[in-house]
């Protein structure tokens, strides 16, 4: 029964596609079109064409004309065995972000984007294919970055900041990391080791800041050739700040010290938090007009937040539109772990740099604290200083997570909160310092 | 030409460090600045008797939820 109902099935649409021939070409045109574009071969010829046409063939016999999304060559190891490295890779990042819990928000739109860009002949990530349209849309404008500090400005509270205005320079010490970096970048390229520009070193650096949209921001205007590498590097050691940082805070700091206890926080009153983002952003307008992008963006996520009227606005920023704008930042992003453009020598020196750069950061918060310490005044616990690289709130957990290991009645959380904020205006500013330099 | 780099590097350094530093001291001070202001002419208005009330209400709520979860435990 199954076979004759086939059978008829097919006895029907060869008689239509026959009928289809046959029947003579309405119009000139279309016949010299079907000409053109269709040409009846043999059965054979034909599962010789499409064999042809299978992602199996494409990875092991690369095509000599394919370029990659700029439209420049590529190498075959970029066509074939690169790509099945970077998919495999990819497996890797779901796996740390499904098992392990690293910033899975991010990192699996990165590793699905990533592993969409890697397929061979359908060019996802070229400049027609969808990852490719989303990366015009958000990243090459430096758009998602911006909408995504709206959003984190909405989500964060000035208050512990605030309440001890201070601890703001524990966010300034850790942009320490920045800069250092930014030398040690430098420095490997006059050793020879590789060729970065200014430009590209400054993009590098900014991993120190800890901040992901900061780094995207900075990366897409100065070196964007080197995004993916910046960007997976940059959520990769957010991600990762709960095993970096602890380290190096024990090691630089003193068993009485950690046991410090700070004064409690005082209350904040409204009209403080309201004026608060204004006058910041005044500030920014003042000293540095090139940080005014982030910081604008931040600061009006805030102060919609803080104003209490329009609830539904701030609802917005802070849920459904950062989600949303997640999503395709992820994807953008992952459209840049392109075989062609992650697996070069360079991304090495990305990812130790960046390494570099995060827990040179985290040691100069921690050392600002013990500096601080020095003068008079309340005392500051110098775990909150590791807070002051932006993984907000990350690093403020660390803080606390650490601080309550040698004294279960140490709650260092608020406190941390302030460097904690600190860091992101801190990152901003310097974000803003160094685009100034290359105008 | 090649030993630029690395000073242009340090240069950076300093130009960076010292300008963060000091925006986040000048926001340090009007921060303090503008609190002094806010609480000396802009109090907020009665502070004491609101949280009172609403650790009464908590209490009571406090209360309710507990004698509901021992008469939920002693049916059960």
């Amino acid at each position: 029964m199954k076979f004759f109902l086939i059978k008829l099935l097919a006895l029907m649409l060869f008689s239509f596609s026959a009928l289809h021939a046959s029947a003579p070409a309405t119009t000139e045109a279309l016949s010299a079109h079907q000409e053109e574009t269709y040409k009846t071969k043999p059965f054979s010829e034909m599962v010789g064409g499409f064999l042809k046409s299978t992602g199996i063939n494409a990875l092991m016999n690369p095509d000599p004309n394919e370029k990659n999304s700029f439209g420049e060559d590529m190498s075959d190891f970029h066509k074939s065995w690169g790509r099945v490295l970077m998919i495999l890779l990819t497996f890797f990042l779901f796996w740390l972000a499904i098992r392990k819990g690293f910033e899975p928000l991010l990192l699996l739109p990165i590793a699905f984007g990533g592993l969409l860009a890697n397929i061979p002949v359908a060019g996802i990530a070229g400049e027609h294919g969808f990852l490719g349209v989303i990366y015009g849309m958000g990243l090459s404008n430096e758009m998602f970055p911006i909408i995504i500090f709206m959003g984190v400005g909405a989500m964060t509270d000035f208050g512990p900041l605030l309440s001890n205005p201070k601890t703001a320079l524990l966010g300034g010490a850790a942009q320490f990391g920045i800069f250092g970096t930014l030398v040690g970048a430098v420095a490997l390229s006059q050793l020879g080791f590789v060729d970065f520009t200014l430009q590209q070193a400054s993009a590098i650096s900014i991993i120190g800041g800890a901040d992901g949209p900061t780094s995207i921001f900075i990366a897409t205007k100065l070196a964007p050739e080197l995004l993916g590498a910046i960007a997976v590097a940059s959520y990769s050691y957010m991600a990762m700040v709960p095993i970096i940082q602890p380290p190096i805070m024990k090691a630089l700091t003193t068993d009485a010290e950690r046991r410090i206890k700070m004064t409690t926080l005082r209350h904040v009153s409204r009209l403080e938090k309201l004026v608060f983002p204004v006058m910041v952003l005044t500030l920014a307008i003042l000293v540095l007009p090139e940080s005014t992008p982030l910081i604008g963006a931040f600061m009006f996520g805030n102060f919609l937040k803080e104003s209490g009227v329009v609830e539904r606005l701030n609802d917005t920023l802070q849920n459904s539109l950062i989600n949303t704008v997640t999503i395709f930042l992820g994807l953008g992003v992952g459209s840049k772990l392109a075989a062609d453009q992650f697996l070069v020598p360079d991304t090495m020196f990305i990812m130790a740099l960046g390494i570099i750069a995060f827990s040179v950061g985290t040691a100069a918060g921690v050392l600002m604290a013990k500096l601080m310490n020095m003068f008079p005044g309340h005392k500051v616990n110098p775990l909150i200083g590791s807070a002051g690289v932006s993984a907000v709130p990350m690093a403020a957990r660390v803080s606390n997570k650490v601080g309550m290991e040698y004294d279960s009645t140490n709650m260092l959380l608020m406190h941390a909160m302030g460097p904690n904020v600190a860091g992101v205006i801190g990152s901003a500013v310097a974000a803003g310092v160094l685009i100034s330099l290359f105008q | 030409m090649e030993t630029n780099l690395v000073l242009e590097g340090f240069k950076f350094m300093g130009l960076g460090m010292a300008t963060v530093l000091l925006f986040l001291v000048v926001m340090i001070l009007c921060m303090n600045i503008m609190s002094y202001i806010v609480h000396k002419f802009f109090p907020e208005p009665q502070p004491n008797l609101d949280p009172a009330v609403s650790t009464q209400k908590d209490n009571k709520k406090i209360i309710a939820a507990i004698t509901a979860a021992i008469s939920h435990h002693r049916q059960g």
